[in-house]
């Protein structure tokens, strides 16, 4: 710690802090447009100049690239400086074209506050403007390079936090501009973070423009309803209606940055397209009718079938992207009302034994605890099977603040070779053979055993099983781990190195592995991993270990999970068929629960339905037909049914089948949690009424209940939170008002129980495709930046900026088939087949296609069967 | 608040009403002398005559128009801010030519105070308040000033 003197202030700063920030955070004023916290120091707008004396010397100098010193005087205010920077002033703005009146940035613009601040009126300097047109390039920012005061800002922010550097200083002297590489039309992944740190009006959001002024606006803080990431973002409304999101540097683990859905993608909540009143199916049409007509309907409907079939012939579907709340009280209501255990949601369905991989991994302490800001913190960033820029870009920008400042080491194992833009010195790419990701990481951790890389002796004193798991391993040589997964066994050697190097290591483990059919067996790899080189640490504490972080898909994928929306488990991972758990959600929901709660057959509900023993279903907030593999399966499934039920915002595939659609609230109308993907139960905040009479998802479920005789009352979400604070333990902890401060994580809060870790023993096998002739290709799906759900569908900014989904294709199959880019192709499989634009890249292996499965329009899964699919390609 | 059902206080509004009936008297003899001889009368006979405001005088704005026709507002929102009886309401927007503007310009005259604080904020000189003050209407509505009664009309341009 520094003491110095600001002001005559004391003051005591951590070492290296520089002058300008000492100053900012305790209340001392020094103007400035250039610096910012999150970004690298740069110098340029030379504003900040204070009067600095040390060991007797008086000098003046930069604030911003200061550090503070021992004993140090500072004064910002004396009567040289306020003239130098008066006059810096007068520079600047003879070159400002001084449109306030028109400029989105007026009342919240850097430039104008000091220009009032040192009540500069008449400069005197003659005035040169450029007279630049403005720049609309692109559809959601336009530049206007006359009003940019040359900060540098957005360049830095764009290069280091957001890995694009789409941007650059051009020209020199007085003509130099902000621009793009040969003035091409912006093409980037709309951050929007230039936007944010612009201290002037120059990036503007063009769906903004002009509809208020900044003091006009109230902000609400809440959480992005895309991504597991949940970042913290301000809901801007003026009228009930939300303008703008925009972020707050200082709140949530984001530190101010998002990505192109969360700044831009919100426009779906005043979407026309909304659902406005519910509606029943009438003669095959559904039709509208008054709320209270659609819950008695329903409520007689559902009463009928269990009466005649009992509970369990309804189906269930809780929602990723509803809130806690909300999917506590479903699966009360499917459990207490419906009297049905037939509850899922998607991820589950997806992958049902991820719950369980990432309970183990918790209890053992594998994964990351607090917060996903950790991640800034790493040293070595180990990315299995995920494709971060695509599927999380703000874990994407906290790597690669890891990178910049810790000067973190990149790992990324993956069959594609993802984009992931970066400075690391060490950047390696394990590109392995399809089905081989198990294979792969037991040849880490043979290397690591191998080489020694960690002290085997403490790991072999902390775990069981490293001697059954080494002799497993010993035929396993990296030369055949080369063979098999393609990688080179030096990568491996030196990947391994780096895993096991001493440090924070965060592996981020996608979706590319949760979902595949080895998926299980590589995580136990992983977990391994994570044994091997944390019980051969002394450290007992997060620094120096290696995590795991399991990513999510949706912004309350977790949660969905968390609230016991699965067959298997009460809220809280509470076995269903322990009579103590049983006994406890009796006492709570003072109800005797029926017997039907129980673990059912390990087939999921589509299963069900397809087996006819299913004759309703829920669905609250999902769209299973267009979201869940299998897509035909899916429909044909549905089709059996005799009553759906629907609960969601837009009418999506599902709902045209629902026989009654009620409308809902979306996130900017609605209260609650939502849990992100490091266990962090974070809060959102309702910004607007409901709009067109939509309501929250839980309001709607307790009507029903009414309605069928059971009285499930709350008022607010708050109550809901309370009912799960006393009942789920893992949840015991968390009160809704501290959450507008902090949020929670329930791993963090409740040490879970750690019993010795047994490695997990498995044959590293790899998963074999059988090649069918008539089917050459193999069809690989993915995240998508720009799309997720049915709310990125109904935002136009979003479609606006990604229109059409597109099929990648090896550059090699493509000159084989000539194949352009843009060119159409007929992609065929067995169930079915699509056309859709080619995009020609080297991301991909040879004999394989990539499509994005978040552009909700195009039925992608409707190719695809369980396993990997297998296709055709031709031109169309 | 006067108390009733008291004896006392009937005898007093009847003595009352007995005091007004000279005073009456003398007003409607006023009245009679101007109505025999209306060449001493000193009202203004509003609506036959009017009255020329002085040229400092505040009456209803008028949103005024550059040379070529176009409205000056740009809906920048200071007047509305400034206005200390919140009377003016804005909507702004995007035109074709991607400038801001004002969709929707209105001021409720009935809570205006024809302080002109709108006209001295106004950065455009795009507002002033005008000599006009015929302001009656017959209906609450037509006390909102849209930007049809408020701008000012297109003339003539070549
Ligand atoms: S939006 Fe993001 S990626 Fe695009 S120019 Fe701005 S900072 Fe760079
Ligand atoms: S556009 Fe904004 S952030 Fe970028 S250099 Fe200009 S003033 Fe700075
Ligand atoms: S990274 Fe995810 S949570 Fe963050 S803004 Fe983007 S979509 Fe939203
Ligand atoms: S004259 Fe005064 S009260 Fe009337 S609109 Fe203007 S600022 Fe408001
Ligand atoms: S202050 Fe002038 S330019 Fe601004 S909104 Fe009012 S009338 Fe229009
Ligand atoms: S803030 Fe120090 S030079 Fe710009």
């Amino acid at each position: 710690m520094i003491n110095l003197i600001i002001d005559n202030k004391n003051i005591t700063v951590p070492r290296g802090t520089d002058i300008f920030l000492a100053a900012k955070n305790n209340g001392i004023y020094i103007p400035g447009l250039c610096y910012h916290p999150k970004l690298s120091q740069y110098g340029g707008c030379r504003l900040c100049m204070v009067e600095v004396t040390e060991r007797g010397r008086t000098r003046h100098k930069f604030s911003c690239a200061q550090p503070v010193s021992e004993g140090m005087q500072v004064k910002t205010k004396t009567p040289e400086i306020i003239k130098y920077t008066k006059s810096v002033m007068e520079y600047l703005l003879a070159h400002h074209p001084l449109d306030c009146p028109t400029c989105d940035k007026s009342g919240e613009c850097g430039l104008q506050d000091i220009t009032h601040d040192l009540k500069l009126s008449k400069g005197r300097f003659k005035t040169v403007r450029m007279n630049k047109p403005m720049r609309r390039d692109n559809p959601l920012l336009e530049f206007n390079a006359n009003r940019c005061i040359l900060c540098g800002r957005c360049v830095k922010l764009c290069k280091d936090v957001e890995g694009v550097g789409a941007i650059d200083f051009q020209n020199r002297g007085i003509n130099t501009i902000i621009g793009t590489a040969f003035d091409k039309p912006l093409d980037c992944s709309f951050c929007g973070g230039c936007l944010s740190v612009c201290p002037t009006g120059s990036w503007q959001d063009r769906t903004f423009k002009f509809r208020a002024r900044h003091w006009e606006l109230k902000k609400t803080t809440s959480i992005c309803p895309y991504c597991a990431v949940g970042c913290t973002i301000e809901t801007n409304t003026k009228d009930n209606t939300v303008l703008k999101i925009t972020s707050n540097d200082a709140r949530g683990m984001n530190e101010g940055n998002l990505c192109i859905k969360g700044r831009f993608g919100h426009d779906f909540v005043h979407s026309d397209k909304r659902i406005k009143t519910p509606l029943i199916k009438k003669n095959g049409v559904l039709s509208p009718v008054s709320w209270d007509d659609a819950i008695g309907y329903v409520a007689k409907r559902f009463r009928e079938i269990k009466n005649v079939y009992g509970g369990k012939a309804i189906g269930g579907i809780g929602s990723e992207k509803c809130t806690n709340e909300d999917n506590y009280v479903f699966q009360k209501f499917c459990r207490m009302v419906l009297e049905t255990n037939n509850i899922d949601n998607l991820s589950n369905m997806k992958s049902p034994l991820l719950n369980t991989l990432i309970h183990k991994s918790i209890v053992h302490g594998f994964t990351s605890t607090t917060s996903l800001k950790k991640i800034e913190k790493a040293d070595t960033l180990f990315f299995v099977g995920a494709d971060v820029t695509e599927a999380h870009p703000v874990i994407g920008t906290l790597a690669r603040k890891a990178i910049r400042l810790n000067k973190a080491d990149l790992i990324i194992a993956n069959l594609r070779n993802v984009r992931f833009d970066s400075i690391a010195k060490n950047d390696i790419r394990l590109i392995h053979k399809l089905g081989t990701q198990a294979p792969l990481i037991n040849a880490l951790i043979k290397t690591i055993i191998d080489e020694k890389l960690v002290d085997l002796k403490r790991v072999e004193k902390a775990t069981d099983g490293l001697r059954e798991l080494k002799s497993l391993l010993k035929t396993f040589t990296i030369k055949k781990a080369s063979q098999i997964t393609g990688v080179s066994e030096e990568t491996i050697r030196k990947a391994s190195a780096l895993v096991a190097k001493p440090g924070n290591c965060y592996i981020v483990c996608g979706k590319d592995i949760e979902e595949d059919p080895s998926g299980p067996d590589t995580i136990k790899a992983l977990m391994n991993l994570c044994a091997l080189i944390n019980t051969a640490s002394s450290l007992k504490t997060d620094a120096g270990k290696i995590s795991l972080v399991f990513s999510r898909l949706n912004n309350n994928s977790q949660g969905a999970n968390d609230m016991g929306v699965v067959p298997d488990f009460f809220p809280g991972y509470l076995d269903i068929d322990d009579q103590s758990n049983r006994k406890r959600f009796e006492k709570s929901w003072d109800t005797k629960l029926s017997d039907t709660i129980r673990k059912g057959t390990a087939f999921n509900l589509i299963d069900l339905a397809l087996k006819k023993k299913l004759k309703a279903m829920f669905v609250m907030g999902e769209n299973p037909i267009v979201n869940f593999p299998n897509g035909k399966t899916v429909k044909e499934a549905f089709r059996q049914l005799e009553f759906i039920v629907v609960q969601d915002t837009f009418l999506t595939e599902t709902a045209q089948l629902a026989d009654v659609v009620f409308p809902t609230a979306t996130f900017a109308e609605k209260e609650g949690t939502y849990t992100n993907m490091a266990m962090e139960v974070q809060r959102l905040n309702i910004a607007i009424p409901p709009v067109c009479n939509a309501r929250q998802d839980w309001q709607i479920l307790c009507d029903i209940a009414k309605k069928m005789g059971v009285t499930l009352f709350y008022e607010s979400s708050k109550e809901i939170l309370d009912e799960i604070e006393n009942t789920v333990p893992i949840f015991s902890g968390i009160y809704y008002e501290r959450l507008i401060r902090q949020s929670f994580n329930w791993v963090t809060a409740h040490k879970l129980k750690s019993r010795k870790y047994k490695f997990e023993i498995l044959n590293p096998k790899s998963v074999t495709v059988k090649k069918k002739r008539d089917y050459p290709f193999l069809l690989l799906t993915g995240p998508s930046l720009h799309h997720l759900g049915s709310f990125s569908r109904n935002s136009n900014s979003l479609v606006s900026v990604a229109s059409e989904c597109f099929v990648e294709v090896n550059r090699k199959d493509a000159q084989q088939m000539n194949i352009h880019d843009g060119d159409e192709v007929l992609i065929e499989s067995i169930q079915d087949s699509m056309k859709l634009k080619a995009k020609v890249t080297k991301k991909l292996p040879e004999n394989m296609i990539f499509i994005p499965e978040d552009y909700e329009w195009v039925h992608v899964n409707v190719l695809r069967d369980n396993v990997y699919t297998k296709v055709k390609l031709s031109k169309a | 608040m006067t108390p009733c059902g008291s004896g006392g206080q009937d005898a007093l509004i009847q003595e009352r009403k007995f005091k007004m009936i000279k005073p009456l008297l003398q007003g409607l003899a006023l009245t009679l002398k101007y109505f025999i001889r209306p060449s001493q009368v000193v009202t203004m006979q509003y609506p036959e005559e009017r009255w020329t405001p002085y040229p400092r005088f505040r009456g209803l704005h008028e949103l005024q128009r550059d040379q070529n026709g176009k409205e000056k507002c740009v809906a920048c929102g200071l007047c509305s801010t400034v206005c200390p009886s919140e009377c003016i309401h804005i909507v702004s927007a995007e035109n074709a030519q991607g400038e801001r503007y004002s969709e929707v310009y209105e001021i409720d005259m009935l809570r205006c105070i024809f302080c002109g604080y709108c006209q001295e904020v106004c950065p455009e000189d795009a507002i002033f308040l005008k000599q006009e003050y015929e302001l009656a209407s017959s209906e609450g509505t037509g006390f909102i000033y849209g930007k049809e009664r408020l701008l000012a009309p297109l003339k003539k341009h070549k």
